[in-house]
């Protein structure tokens, strides 16, 4: 009686054990997940294969492009945010191809798509010593602006590689519900 | 071989007999309840609920939410295929066109909206897979940023002399949030399975009126 009572013991130790263990252990997901490297605006953050600096973060409800020769007016249901960053690799030449934006809640935005045919966007090439401007644009709700985290990479799937991780700080939010910053229409055929 | 009751009766009765046979009732419950168990579990965890139940008919002017995006269907409508948001159609083509609203519902920019609209129609063949357009520039199948709502175009191209339908049935297709999958452990949506059946009258030109404001 005493050996089964034992056993029973002894199994059901076993199984809180291998449940403990696979509730408390990292996921698969977590251990092979981007490296942070961690900074803040104006800050130049160096990952494994590339240094990011955001330089200046913009506001629009339009942006003007040029497509195939014609001016165009981009519109949005949100507001639009222009980064201008300056991408420099670092013992090779490499290519900066990934931007999201991690607003307050934990919502992410990709990069716009709509904007493919226009200059000085992701995909970046960069090589050692010479550095290089970009524009990093978001479409983006408006109560996501503020205590925003630019997330930048190299690739989309970048396990195990540095993810820059760069906080933008608080952006205050107008009586109209966007930053008192925002400006008409950004002209994105400016050089940057 | 004798057969097993002859072969028993042979046999002079000793009080193992009726232990044998208690023990061979006890095997018999034990069996019968662990199926009985079997069965009832399965039953709990809806194994036979999975039979197939009649499609639900959703309202057009409803919104119809399918897990990643919540949808508002505006309008129905066959178009040639000149000047339909810059949609690459074999010219000359007629097209039909789906606008609806869409919304992502997720955390992430995504354009996992490709299954979302099934025609049943007649007309198109399944194999067509639609042009999905944004409407405000034209922009083939972007991806959808959350909590944003987007007018988009689905088209599909009509084979060459297709007769125009009146009214055009469209399945719904959700998909279900698993935070990880089995193969590498990680979050995605898993599983499509139809949400329901939506049946739009189809308006002729790009001037159809919206279903609902």
């Amino acid at each position: 009686m005493m050996r089964k009572l034992a056993n029973i013991v002894l199994l059901l130790a076993a199984v809180s054990l291998c449940y403990g263990l696979q509730a408390s252990k990292p996921r698969y997901g977590d251990l092979i997940g981007p490296i942070p490297a961690r900074g803040n605006l104006g800050d130049t953050v160096v990952g494994r294969g590339f240094e990011v600096r955001a330089e200046t973060v913009e506001f629009a409800r339009n942006l003007k492009v040029d497509r195939f020769g014609d001016s165009k007016v981009l519109t949005t249901g949100g507001i639009w945010a222009v980064v201008t960053v300056e991408f420099a690799a670092r013992a090779q030449s490499t290519t900066v191809a990934v931007a999201s934006w991690r607003g307050r809640t934990g919502l992410t935005y990709d990069q716009t798509e709509r904007l493919s045919f226009a200059d000085g966007l992701l995909p970046v090439a960069v090589d050692p010593g010479l550095p290089k401007k970009a524009r990093l644009i978001f479409e983006l709700r408006a109560d996501e602006v503020s205590d925003a985290t630019l997330l930048v990479s190299e690739k989309l799937m970048s396990a195990l590689d540095s993810q820059a991780e760069i906080s933008l700080g608080p952006v205050a939010i107008g009586p109209d519900g966007l930053p008192p910053g925002t400006v008409d229409t950004l002209d994105m055929t400016q050089p940057i | 071989m004798p057969g097993w009751p002859a072969h028993r009766a042979e046999r002079k009765w000793c009080p193992r007999m009726l232990e044998n046979a208690g023990s061979r009732l006890k095997a018999w419950l034990v069996a019968g309840i662990g199926t009985a168990a079997a069965i009832a579990a399965a039953g709990v965890m809806g194994a036979f609920g999975a039979r197939h139940e009649p499609m639900p008919v959703l309202a057009p002017a409803s919104r119809i939410e399918t897990g990643q995006w919540l949808l508002r269907p505006l309008k129905a409508y066959s178009a040639d295929g000149e000047n339909l948001y810059g949609v690459p159609l074999k010219p000359g083509a007629k097209a039909l066109v789906v606008e609806l609203e869409m919304t992502n519902r997720t955390a992430k920019s995504t354009k996992d909206y490709f299954d979302v609209l099934q025609a049943n129609q007649a007309t198109i063949d399944p194999a067509t897979k639609p042009f999905i357009a944004l409407t405000r520039d034209s922009t083939l199948s972007p991806e959808l940023h959350p909590g944003m709502p987007e007018k988009m175009a689905y088209i599909w191209q009509l084979p060459d002399g297709a007769t125009l339908p009146a009214k055009l049935e469209l399945t719904v297709v959700r998909k279900t949030y698993k935070q990880r999958d089995n193969l590498y452990g990680l979050p995605g949506w898993f599983n499509p399975a139809p949400v329901g059946r939506l049946t739009l009258p189809v308006g002729r030109g790009p001037d159809t009126a919206d279903i609902q404001p």
